[in-house]
């Protein structure tokens, strides 16, 4: 049995969904949700093996709610904006239905879907994908993150800096810091090359929060930042961040 | 027939530029011929106004060899020949003009015979800078003309656009209507036509009365009521006199539009969009209100939709209409201001 959850704000939208899922027989509805955030929740709490997921919703969008619930699940995404980048989903979100759909599409996203589930997920991790699909020249305006069942949202000025730690990084923000699964590098590609540094193989700072360089060691130095914290520069790094400060 | 007789105003700017011409040829020609006062004005009054007839002829050679069309050279060459037909007929003129003067003033036609290399010479570069003055000015009229198009095709552009998403989220819906409540689902059809069918007629006009671009608001915002449901409340307060103003089309729609988009859309339990319309004299006043998630990502909230009615006010009133985004914690207003192109209000 394959245990699905539809993600809409729309009554209407879900109401198709259902009505096209309840003819399949091995599929059974588990839940809906109507915004992005709830979405996380009952994914984390009931863990359905398919979602249906819209874009554009209330709290979080689609794209944000992939990113956060993991590809371990298989996602539908189902929207009436053709506009996203469908060669990323190609490769990790199984289909991609455009509204208005007729049953007979939905029974192909459904094959894919059983294909899907038959084999073992790939591991493309989620953020790539969303920095895959971001259209170019845009950058993040905000980072999701989960704790638990929790979201957290962090709009991009507010983070002072991020750090490597294994696979998950640690986003500094207002004094508090948040575990995330992603590369730092993934995470500096999608955020505005103009405004953060990569100023170590590990760190990544928000120019803003730059108070001073002090130097350290013979090849490095010391990133002082606004509220009192301290990052390592490493000597690409300083040659970026003065490259950028000089702008200024 | 030259653009510039169409106009007494134009021929009479004409005739000042020429009686200042015409007084520097009469002090040329009176030096060079010893003329006195009398017969100064006696010959160079008629030759200014011959001039001033055959230099309007300029008007055809810049038309018929616009620069660009051919080579620089060529474009002088034909200048030059045409310049020198222009001098040889007001020449031919002013012998006429001489010969018969001769019997007024006794000996004219032999004083004159030294200001003819003036005249000629005159003649000649006159028809030149008119040939030149008329080259300019059809560019300007051109490049006016090629403005005017650009603002109109960008204006047609602009109204034409009826919001892909919303046509394909209301089909969607109409589709899920099918099944579970047909007869809502053809009420929904009827309904998204008649919005299709009255924006694009609607579109296609300059001016509309208010009262049917209200209508116009209604049908869409009943079209969207069966996609949010409880999600979209309205409230709407208008002036009895607003209905009468005369406004382009398509101008509050896209603003209703984006509260439902940006706003509405973004809150889980929706919310109350206020629409209030204010006639004052002169003047109409309209403001869309809506409720929105300040977390929202920001991206959503700047639409073309503003940039595009805004610039559509531009375009029209210049300064004369505003519009104006007030941003508070959670409320999104625009206020729209605008002259009332209609009917006085009956009781003002």
């Amino acid at each position: 049995m394959i245990r699905a959850a539809i993600v809409d704000d729309e009554e209407l939208a879900r109401q198709i969904l259902r009505e096209y899922l309840n003819s399949e027989e091995d599929v059974q509805v588990i839940g809906e949700s109507t915004n992005g955030f709830d979405a996380v929740k009952f994914v984390s709490e009931r863990k359905p093996d398919l979602i249906f997921l819209d874009v554009q919703m209330p709290k979080l969008d689609g794209f944000e709610v992939l990113e956060l619930i993991g590809t371990d699940i298989a996602v539908v995404f189902v929207t009436a904006y053709d506009q996203y980048a469908m060669k990323a989903f190609d490769a990790a979100a199984v289909d991609y239905l455009l509204k208005p759909f007729d049953a007979e599409r939905f029974r192909v996203a459904m094959q894919r879907v059983r294909r899907r589930l038959g084999e073992k997920m790939q591991a493309v991790s989620a953020s790539e994908l969303k920095n895959a699909a971001q259209p170019p020249g845009q950058y993040a305006q905000r980072l999701v993150v989960k704790d638990g069942t929790r979201v957290h949202v962090i709009p991009v000025d507010q983070l002072d800096y991020a750090e490597a730690q294994d696979d998950y990084i640690a986003l500094h923000t207002g004094g508090k810091s948040y575990l995330k699964q992603q590369t730092i590098t993934s995470l500096s590609e999608s955020l505005d090359p103009g405004r953060f540094v990569r100023v170590h193989r590990s760190f990544l700072v928000n120019l803003e929060r730059v108070r001073n360089i002090e130097p350290y060691t013979k090849d490095t130095r010391l990133a002082i930042l606004s509220n009192g914290a301290q990052v390592p520069v490493s000597r690409a790094g300083f040659v970026r961040l003065k490259e950028l400060m000089g702008e200024r | 027939m030259h653009p510039l007789l169409k106009s007494w105003k134009h021929v009479l700017q004409y005739l000042s530029v020429w009686t200042v011409l015409g007084a520097m040829l009469g002090f040329m020609l009176a030096v060079a011929g010893h003329f006195n006062l009398a017969e100064t004005v006696a010959i160079t009054a008629p030759i200014t106004i011959a001039l001033a007839v055959v230099c309007l002829s300029a008007w055809f050679v810049a038309r018929s060899s616009p620069p660009g069309s051919i080579s620089a050279w060529r474009v002088r060459f034909r200048m030059g020949i045409a310049a020198m037909f222009a001098s040889a007929v007001v020449l031919a003129f002013a012998h006429v003009l001489a010969k018969a003067l001769n019997v007024v003033f006794p000996g004219l036609e032999a004083r004159f015979l030294p200001a003819v290399p003036v005249l000629g010479g005159m003649c000649w570069l006159l028809y030149l800078l008119s040939i030149t003055l008329h080259h300019l000015w059809i560019a300007m009229e051109r490049s006016k003309r090629a403005e005017l198009l650009s603002r109109e095709s960008e204006l047609k552009a602009l109204k034409a656009q009826v919001n892909p998403h919303f046509l394909f989220n209301s089909l969607n819906s109409i589709s899920a209507l099918t099944s579970v409540d047909p007869a809502r689902a053809r009420d929904m059809c009827i309904r998204l036509s008649d919005f299709l069918r009255n924006s694009l007629r609607l579109g296609e006009r300059v001016s509309i009365p208010f009262a049917e671009e209200l209508a116009l608001l209604t049908t869409y915002l009943e079209v969207e009521q069966v996609r949010f449901g409880q999600r979209l409340r309205i409230a709407q307060d208008f002036d009895s006199g607003c209905a009468d103003c005369d406004v382009p089309p398509l101008l509050v729609q896209p603003l209703v539009e984006n509260a439902i988009k940006h706003g509405i859309a973004t809150l889980v339990d929706g919310g109350e969009i206020a629409l209030t319309g204010r006639r004052n004299g002169q003047n109409l006043r309209v403001v869309v209100e809506n409720p929105f998630d300040p977390d929202a990502p920001a991206t959503r909230r700047t639409g073309f939709g503003l940039v595009s009615v805004r610039n559509r006010l531009e375009a029209r009133y210049g300064g004369a209409a505003r519009l104006q985004i007030e941003v508070g914690d959670k409320t999104y207003r625009v206020i729209l201001s605008l002259p009332c192109g209609g009917k006085e209000p009956e009781h003002a």
